[in-house]
């Protein structure tokens, strides 16, 4: 069974007296271990499409079925251990907490599903260790460069052994070297640990470091080509 | 458990620290408001304890019988209180003593000075009521009270101020007049209050103040007395005396048995009650002003809680994308504000021991007590108003959709 299974998503919002239809009828699997780029120009629905399968939101139609468990059957409340367990986010922006330490972000997924304080923090230690950032783990988000504080937000997505990162624009506010540097880091995740690694982006390179590209346009799958396995 | 406690606990206190002007004004209304009881509470209960205490010294055993003052209107011809009843009185079994009672404000002389001074009619049997003591002389005597002596005993004020250094016995001060020979001084006793101050006061015999010096009292009838003060033999039995004292005193007024007492009598168990009962109306009165305190402390916080919830909604965002529940964002937000309330409640005590303490050592006039139960009940409450401001912003970002709080610019 697939990691990832959706059937005939359809996404409505209603805004104002206007019904946008973000999404129309996506159907998409996705393999354990896959690395996936989703392409699209913006209003073509991919960052809804992302949003459900991050389990942030819920489809207005349709089936999702994220490593068994059917996520459109489920209470949006019981989601939150749903995204803590299987899904690691990265996003553009980062989305650290300023005002607590890199170490202490890596540890906030922890928090929420109670691991023992001790535990919480040699698992940190061990994420920022495989992000090449344990020198930096008692520095304030704003005293790291940005593509610094993207691995920290990727040592944070990987602190709960989720299968999946979902990355959204990572290297979006990254200069050409950090970029780099980041993708060769999910690039590493996917190759060593076997992640499921599902990325947005807009900028072609970027979705070059991936081995299948998922291409959307105005609410609907227009490509879907596997690359490389 | 205990862990996540301590990690929410934890970035409360970060959050708190991160605006610390904004905190410490949120605060400052808490901390108004459980000082201001807790100092109100203990000026109450150190108020309370020195009425108490001044009533228990004057003894609970005492009595007093006089003439109401608002009088039954179906009483027509009230009779006065006289020494016909003092000597009725004397004849009952559970009364130690009973003295007469007029007492009149005079100006007392000695050569140049002279000084204003409470003067108490009365006769042997006050000494046997009041726990008085004498400093140098004697108490007057039963013969020198039924032969019209011209004798006093001086309140400790008294002596002082108009004799200065000489020694007063035997010496010759005039009231109203009509020289008196000083035959006794009492100790100070330091009790004002209910009942006859005696440091700034004189004894004289009754007959001597009835008879030779009706300036000023009961002119009209020179029988009547202001009141009776009766001691009782034992406690334990005062409302049984105090009955055959009614008894007694209709006997000698003669009033039909039908007819209403034109007397009253007050015991000192009564006035401590009232007090008591004035004390619990003081509270609930100060009670209500820390209340209105705490109501606007409260509200400052649940302000503020609101902005701290709108401005962190991306960041609430963050923390439900990573797998923090409903639950957990309310219990981050009200523990939060728990925090800050409980903080002001911490230095609100910390101030309100300091103004009671500061108030404690500087001031004659007002006793101020430190009220532990205040303490705790003022600083408890600032927890549960930080429980129930603290929920509706707690609520709101709990309820937040963890994809709209993401997008929140």
């Amino acid at each position: 069974m697939s990691l990832i299974e959706t059937t005939n998503l359809y996404k409505t919002y209603v805004v104002g007296d206007v019904e946008v239809h973000a999404l129309q009828g996506v159907s998409v699997s996705i393999e354990r271990g896959e690395f996936v780029a989703v392409m699209g120009p913006s209003g073509s629905g991919k960052s809804t499409f992302m949003n459900i399968l991050g389990c942030l939101d819920k489809p207005t139609k349709g089936k999702y079925i994220l490593d068994g468990i059917d996520v459109t059957a489920t209470d949006l409340s019981k989601l939150a251990g749903v995204r803590n367990r299987k899904i690691g986010f990265v996003f553009q922006g980062f989305n650290l907490i300023s005002r607590t330490t890199a170490l202490e972000n890596v540890e906030l997924p922890m928090v929420y599903n109670h691991t023992p304080s001790h535990l919480r923090k040699e698992k940190a230690l061990e994420a920022l260790k495989a992000v090449g950032l344990e020198k930096r783990a008692y520095h304030m988000p704003n005293q790291l460069s940005g593509g610094q504080q993207q691995r920290v937000a990727i040592a944070r997505s990987l602190v709960c052994d989720a299968p999946i990162i979902f990355a959204d624009e990572p290297t979006g506010n990254l200069d050409t070297k950090m970029s780099i540097e980041v993708m060769d880091l999910f690039t590493r995740l996917n190759k060593e640990l076997g992640k499921t690694i599902i990325l947005i982006t807009h900028e072609p390179d970027i979705a070059e470091y991936a081995g299948r590209l998922i291409t959307f346009r105005d609410g609907k799958k227009i490509s879907d080509e596997v690359k490389r396995k | 458990m205990m862990d996540t406690l301590i990690s929410v606990f934890r970035i409360s206190v970060k959050a708190i620290f991160a605006n610390k002007m904004r905190s410490a004004l949120t605060s400052l209304g808490i901390v108004i408001g459980v000082a201001a009881v807790i100092t109100m509470l203990a000026v109450g209960s150190g108020t309370q304890q020195e009425m108490t205490e001044r009533f228990s010294r004057f003894g609970t055993n005492v009595l007093f019988l006089r003439q109401p003052w608002d009088l039954d209107e179906s009483i027509s011809s009230p009779k006065d209180v006289t020494m016909d009843d003092v000597r009725a009185i004397r004849r009952l079994d559970g009364v130690a003593a009973a003295a007469p009672y007029i007492s009149s404000g005079f100006t007392v002389n000695y050569g140049y000075t002279s000084t204003s001074v409470d003067v108490l009619a009365t006769d042997t049997d006050i000494f046997k009521t009041y726990d008085w003591e004498l400093a140098e002389g004697r108490e007057f005597t039963e013969k020198e009270v039924s032969d019209y002596a011209q004798v006093a005993v001086l309140g400790a004020t008294v002596a002082e101020t108009i004799f200065n250094d000489v020694d007063p016995l035997g010496k010759t001060v005039i009231f109203d007049d009509i020289p008196f020979t000083v035959i006794g001084v009492m100790k100070k006793s330091g009790q004002g209050g209910m009942g006859f101050d005696m440091d700034e006061g004189t004894l004289i015999p009754y007959t001597t103040g009835k008879v030779k010096m009706n300036t000023g009292w009961n002119n009209e009838d020179r029988r009547a007395l202001d009141r009776v003060i009766i001691r009782v033999k034992d406690f334990n039995t005062i409302e049984q005396t105090k009955q055959a004292i009614a008894n007694t005193v209709r006997n000698t007024h003669k009033i039909h048995p039908l007819k209403p007492d034109d007397f009253q009598i007050d015991d000192f168990a009564s006035f401590v009650e009232e007090a008591k009962s004035a004390g619990k109306t003081m509270g609930i009165l100060l009670g209500v002003i820390g209340a209105v305190s705490l109501l606007v402390g409260g509200i400052g916080v649940m302000n503020i809680m609101l902005v701290s919830v709108t401005e962190r909604t991306r960041e609430i965002g963050i923390r439900m994308a990573i797998g923090a529940t409903s639950a957990d964002i309310r219990l981050q937000f009200l523990a939060e504000a728990v925090t800050l309330s409980c903080i002001g409640g911490l230095i609100g005590v910390a101030l309100g021991i300091a103004a009671t303490l500061i108030v404690a050592a500087n001031s004659t006039t007002i006793p101020a007590q430190m009220n532990v139960t205040a303490i705790l009940v003022s600083f408890g409450f600032s927890a549960a108003t930080g429980i129930f401001f603290g929920y509706y912003p707690a609520y709101k970002a709990s309820k937040l959709t963890p994809i709209d709080a993401l997008r929140y610019e």
